[in-house]
């Protein structure tokens, strides 16, 4: 891949005696989707806003599209803010060719870019109403157009799908799906890991304003052992001496559940079942998601968000 | 920069979307016309006809009265007559009379007409305001005040209607005069002759003129007979005296004319007139206009930041745009909004004014006796002083002082709820000079005036109050400078304020933090 669209070298924020983000380093290569997960409270929003130079960090840098500053080259930029809101006054179509404007569109071709947009995902119906009159979801999505209407080769999503039905929650990650096919950068924050598992090339997982995991979903799966279930009525004592195995422990199903080295090979359990003809009444294997990795990393921490 | 244009145009554009603003342009004129055309309307449909009775116990003072009414009568009727020459509607014999200047030869058509002068085709005679009627029946002329009274509170109260040639009407006052008007027992010659029995004359409050009415607000009828009995009771105490009232009514009328004169004008050119006294007060509605304007701008100023703030639009605003191009765009938009509003309201002034003074000629305003040369008058100050330019700076100055204060509070709060608690310290601060409005023109350049021009947020409605009165040149250059530069203080502050607060969430700020915000 070519050069980083974005790279945070050890970017801190405090607010008085809170750290809000700590010591945060990462790198998004150009055209690939990047999942920010994390619990709530964990310093994805101000990582975000401090990506767009709405507000400054404490320490360390960033760079944005090569540039230091995000403002010089804010035009190729895209954002949509977690709360999301809409001048209610306003015309679908005029905010979407308004914020499009700020972006450094000529007046005539944002307007003919927002009734496009408008038109392609589906609420051309809508393009002369008041957004006041829109339901949320709509307003979401005129708000996610507004973002992308100047077509930024960098697009950041705060909880893009936070307040969408399963349906909207469709066509949000048909616009994701959309900028990548077309070679766009996208960020985006979530706490919905099928989202990130779907969508994500890459992803970093924080809590706490600290980095826990930065790479692919894959290398984020291969962090947590694998575990097989086994249901047999032979004696499993083989088992516990391969070098894949680490431990083995029985389920309340009475199930025999083992737990590989991270990395091993599942094949050589059931190869080790043949061997020491253990027959099988049952066998399973669970590739760890996303949502497992997320637990386990940050489990503690979110349980304290939450109870805070 | 265009991005600080692009955002004051959607504030412009919005804003100017709203009925609100709409309504605002439209109030203004309205309420210049209405207050221009209601008086005329009034005085054309002008109050009913007044009846009245009158318990006149030594039937002397009721003839006087009703003389004084018909005297009266007549001069409002030839002044209408003139006023409906002044129309140039001159049905034919009227016109020969209607000479240069357009106003009628009043006399010369009198003598020509005879008594018939006031019958004019067209011309329709105006209402009397007062009719002396006859007593009802059975109320006693002779009754002591206090009786009479209580026989005619029916009538006063409106329980009971008067039969005036058929038809009934209300009765607006009874006057009962005590039997022994206190001059009159000073006659001492016994020209009354009559000596009614003491008791009635000396129970407290039956002496003098009694006037009951329930209505105590239009006192015109009460002055004239005031006035019509006391004169009379004046000129016997003349005769008891052996004086010749013709005397002393011509030693009344000696007057020694007063001219005021402003050391300040050109020779030839100091004394005072309308025109000045207009000069004087004109500024005071170019106050009020400042200040309306400023206050409602400063309120869509809030509500705009607010809205954003509370939407978080804020945050797209701002990977978009600087803060400082956010605050110039929000300013520049929402001050053309103001200029727009006052400008509307200035040139529809001036367009009344115009429209008012037009085709009255400066002779036929003076023959009017003033009140018509006013629209004149004020266009010729509009156009021969400062106060049209003033006006525009000191919009400006004190829109920027003051929209910098509410830019730098929206910014910290989050519902339109909270900042209103702030804004009411704005709003107790902004009144002190609306007080002040009309205390400054009575000593322009006085210690209170001047006092208040060095206090910046003051400065723009106090100067622009003092400025068709010269002040000083000092006082003019050093509080623009003061302001100018309170103003750049205040906008630089509130940038820094605004930046910070904008962003933030949950409870405002206390004072110290905000100071923590400025050195920051």
């Amino acid at each position: 891949m070519t050069a980083p669209a974005l790279e945070l070298s050890h970017v801190t924020k405090t607010y008085g005696d809170f750290t809000a983000v700590n010591d945060l380093s990462l790198s998004v290569p150009a055209g690939c989707v990047y999942g920010f997960l994390g619990p709530n409270g964990a310093g994805k929003t101000t990582s975000l806003r401090m990506i767009l130079e709405i507000i400054r960090p404490t320490s360390g840098s960033i760079t944005v599209l090569g540039s230091p500053s995000a403002l010089a080259v804010r035009g190729r930029i895209g954002y949509l803010p977690e709360e999301k809101g809409l001048y209610k006054k306003m015309k679908a179509w005029a905010i979407i060719a308004y914020f499009a404007t700020l972006k450094g569109m000529s007046r005539r071709a944002a307007k003919a870019r927002a009734y496009e947009l408008l038109k392609r995902y589906g609420l051309a119906d809508f393009a002369e109403a008041r957004t006041e009159a829109l339901s949320k979801g709509m307003g979401q999505k005129v708000q996610v157009l507004a973002a992308i209407a100047h077509d930024p080769e960098f697009v950041i999503l705060d909880e893009p799908f936070s307040g969408l039905d399963p349906v909207n929650q469709t066509v949000m990650e048909e616009i994701i799906t959309d900028l990548r096919a077309r070679g766009r950068t996208v960020i985006f924050s979530t706490h919905v890991m099928a989202h990130a598992e779907r969508l994500c090339d890459r992803l970093a997982i924080i809590a706490k304003g600290r980095k826990l995991f930065d790479g692919t979903p894959e290398e984020a799966r291969q962090m947590l052992p694998r575990r097989v279930q086994l249901l047999t009525d032979d004696s499993i004592g083989p088992l516990r001496d391969l070098p894949t195995v680490s431990a083995i422990t029985s389920t309340a199903s009475g199930a025999w559940q083992i737990e590989l080295h991270a990395g091993a090979d599942v094949q050589a359990i059931l190869q080790a079942c043949f061997t020491h003809n253990i027959r099988p009444r049952g066998f399973r294997f669970d590739e760890p998601t996303l949502h497992d990795v997320f637990v386990q990393l940050v489990g503690p921490d979110a349980k304290e968000a939450t109870h805070r | 920069m265009r991005y600080a244009f692009l955002i004051a145009w959607r504030e412009f554009a919005e804003n100017a979307k709203t009925k609100g603003f709409w309504l605002s342009l439209l109030i203004f004129p309205a309420i210049i016309t209405l207050s221009i055309q209601v008086p005329i309307l009034l005085a054309k449909k002008g109050t009913p006809t007044r009846h009245f009775v009158i318990a006149d116990a030594s039937g002397e003072f009721a003839p006087l009265i009703t003389q004084a009414i018909e005297r009266e009568q007549t001069e409002r009727a030839e002044q209408a007559l003139v006023e409906f020459a002044r129309q140039g509607k001159y049905p034919e014999p009227l016109a020969h009379f209607v000479r240069t200047n357009r106003t009628l030869d009043l006399d010369g058509w009198k003598a020509s007409q005879g008594t018939n002068y006031l019958k004019v085709p067209g011309f329709v005679v105006p209402r009397p305001r007062f009719r002396l009627v006859a007593l009802p029946e059975g109320v006693s002329p002779n009754a002591a005040p206090d009786l009479a009274a209580q026989q005619l509170r029916p009538w006063l109260r409106g329980e009971r209607q008067l039969s005036v040639e058929g038809r009934p009407e209300p009765l607006f006052a009874a006057v009962m005069l005590a039997a022994d008007l206190p001059l009159s027992a000073m006659s001492g010659k016994g020209s009354k002759g009559k000596s009614e029995p003491a008791d009635a004359a000396t129970r407290s409050g039956s002496k003098g003129i009694h006037y009951w009415s329930e209505n105590l607000a239009d006192t015109a009828l009460a002055d004239l007979v005031e006035n019509i009995i006391n004169t009379e009771l004046r000129r016997r105490a003349y005769v008891a005296h052996g004086l010749d009232p013709a005397t002393v009514r011509e030693v009344e009328r000696i007057r020694a004319p007063l001219t005021s004169f402003n050391p300040k004008k050109a020779a030839g050119e100091e004394t005072v007139g309308l025109a000045d006294r207009i000069r004087q007060w004109l500024p005071s509605m170019f106050v009020y206009l400042l200040w309306v304007a400023i206050f409602s701008i400063s309120q869509m100023l809030l509500t705009s930041v607010i809205e954003e703030k509370s939407n978080r639009i804020i945050e797209v605003l701002l990977s978009s745009v600087t803060p400082g191009e956010l605050m110039v765009g929000k300013l520049a938009g929402i001050a053309a909004i103001g200029l727009t509003m006052l400008g509307v309201w200035v040139a529809s002034l001036v367009a009344i004014v115009l429209w008012k003074s037009l085709g009255v000629s400066p002779e036929a305003a003076a023959a009017a006796g003033g009140m018509a040369g006013i629209p004149g008058d004020v266009a010729t100050i509009l156009r021969t002083t400062w106060l049209l330019p003033a006006f525009a700076v000191y919009f400006l100055l004190g829109f920027l002082f003051y929209s910098g204060l509410i830019l730098a509070l929206g910014s910290t709060c989050n519902t339109l709820k909270e900042a209103q608690s702030f804004m009411g310290v704005i709003v107790l601060l902004l009144l002190v000079p609306l007080l002040m409005m009309t205390y400054i023109p009575r000593d322009p350049n006085g210690t209170l005036a001047t006092t208040l021009s060095w206090f910046p947020p003051y400065t723009p409605f106090v100067m622009m109050n003092r400025v068709t009165a010269d002040p000083p040149l000092r006082d003019v250059l050093g509080t623009m400078a003061l302001l100018l530069v309170c103003t750049g203080f205040v906008l630089w502050g509130s940038g820094r304020i605004f930046r910070r607060g904008i962003l933030r969430t949950g409870q405002p700020p206390e004072l110290l933090e905000l100071l923590k915000w400025l050195r920051r």
